[in-house]
């Protein structure tokens, strides 16, 4: 795949962005893998290139690389380079789905504590869902 | 309230440069931030508004004021620091200070060793021994010493450590707690304008590309990814500007004063993600057209 076409999908990265920057690439990371548009066995650029298109330290990309094969999203094979692993698609989607869930006990907790009726609570995510917005 | 910059319909042709036509409003009770490339004309704006020069046409009034007729009265209320003024012939800082300081009426002996004590300068250096943010120091020391209405900095963080830039913007800020003082930067660093400034105006090729107040601009524009089906043409939308088109992703800068109400319905493909943008990403996107494509194969 061309370099700038993935920094295009993972990017940019950037200090005022969520968290730390190599945060930001593993949330792109899982994002794309959990989506499909980064689809199992695909080479991803060496830690390397990817530093360069996204104008990262080399050690921030490593990191992010690192954290995902400590979560199987990605493999490395030494020599080779680094894939996104053959379970990396279900792994991101149950990350995703964990993630949900867990926003959805934050939301019904305020929710409650605010003394909103179910209905009311599963309206209002039919319309979030329905317009996109965010 | 009276404004404390009014530049109206400004043209200054310089060789085969030419700034303008331009307009621009500068309130009073404001840090005003102008940003550009280099070369666009923010120096040469700058050195209108402070008298150095005269544009060809147009009229550039101060405080209510014209520049060519009330330069005295004007120069007595506006300070100026820039990056080419050389200090070097003055010998020692006290002997340049002694010198500068008789012509001014409002000049501030006290804020001036404060100043110089906050910028880590001594009366008794060697001007030539300055490091580089050295003579920078010095020309804000010059400029700040007085209640000027209007203070003029032309890249005035330039070569400055980060300790001495928060000397001087906590300086700047606490300038514009007396009424109606007026703070007019032209500076690269975009997240200190993000921070400190009120309004910016961006300068592209000689006029004026965006200006506003830095909160209403900053919630304007939004970073929108798209992924479309493959080999699909990026959609056209109003009000959204394609800035990469790679495989099947795209990128758009939105305008949300440009977008219809229900325009995501009319788009074909996903949207990735939407993006609040800092000052700086926004200036990339805004002089990064035209768009990143393909080459053609």
């Amino acid at each position: 795949m061309d370099i700038a076409q993935i920094c295009l999908q993972l990017g940019p990265v950037s200090a005022s962005g969520e968290g730390p920057l190599y945060g930001q690439i593993v949330a792109a990371l899982r994002r794309e893998i959990g989506a499909g548009r980064l689809e199992a066995g695909m080479m991803l650029p060496s830690v390397r290139a990817l530093a360069e298109g996204l104008m990262v330290s080399v050690i921030t990309v490593k990191r992010a690389y690192e954290e995902l094969e400590r979560e199987g999203l990605l493999s490395t094979r030494q020599g080779l380079g680094t894939f996104v692993s053959m379970q990396g698609h279900e792994r991101a989607r149950a990350q995703a789905e964990i993630a949900i869930r867990r926003a959805f006990h934050d939301v019904t907790a305020i929710a409650k504590t605010a003394r909103l009726s179910e209905a009311k609570l599963v309206s209002w995510l039919r319309d979030a869902f329905r317009t996109g917005e965010t | 309230m009276q404004n404390a910059v009014d530049v109206r319909d400004v043209v200054r042709r310089q060789g085969r440069f030419q700034l303008g036509p331009l307009s621009l409003t500068i309130p009073a009770g404001c840090i005003f931030g102008l940003i550009g490339p280099n070369g666009a004309g923010k120096t040469t704006l700058l050195d209108l508004i402070c008298g150095v020069g005269r544009a060809q046409s147009g009229t550039i009034t101060v405080m209510g004021m014209d520049i060519a007729r009330d330069e005295v009265a004007i120069k007595q209320r506006i300070a100026y620091a820039g990056p080419e003024t050389s200090y070097l012939p003055w010998g020692r800082v006290g002997r340049l200070i002694d010198f500068v300081s008789g012509f001014y009426p409002d000049w501030d002996d006290v804020k001036c060793e404060s100043l110089l004590e906050a910028f880590g300068l001594q009366r008794s250096q060697f001007i030539p021994a300055l490091s580089f943010g050295g003579a920078s120091k010095l020309g804000l020391v010059l400029a700040l010493s007085r209640d000027p209405h209007l203070i003029v900095l032309d890249e005035p963080t330039t070569g400055l450590d980060p300790v001495a830039r928060r000397v001087l913007y906590a300086e700047l800020l606490n300038r514009m707690q007396r009424p109606n003082r007026t703070i007019l930067i032209a500076t690269h660093i975009l997240a200190d304008l993000e921070r400190f400034a009120d309004r910016i105006a961006l300068i592209h090729q000689g006029s004026v590309r965006l200006a506003g107040d830095m909160a209403t601009i900053s919630e304007r524009y939004v970073q929108i990814d798209v992924a479309l089906a493959a080999g699909a043409d990026a959609p056209v939308v109003p009000g959204l500007t394609l800035l990469a088109h790679l495989g099947a992703r795209a990128r758009y800068l939105g305008d949300r004063e440009a977008l219809a109400p229900g325009w995501e319905s009319t788009l074909a493909g996903e949207i990735v993600e939407r993006k609040a943008l800092a000052l700086e990403e926004l200036y990339l996107a805004l002089e990064s057209t035209p768009p990143v494509r393909e080459l053609a194969a």
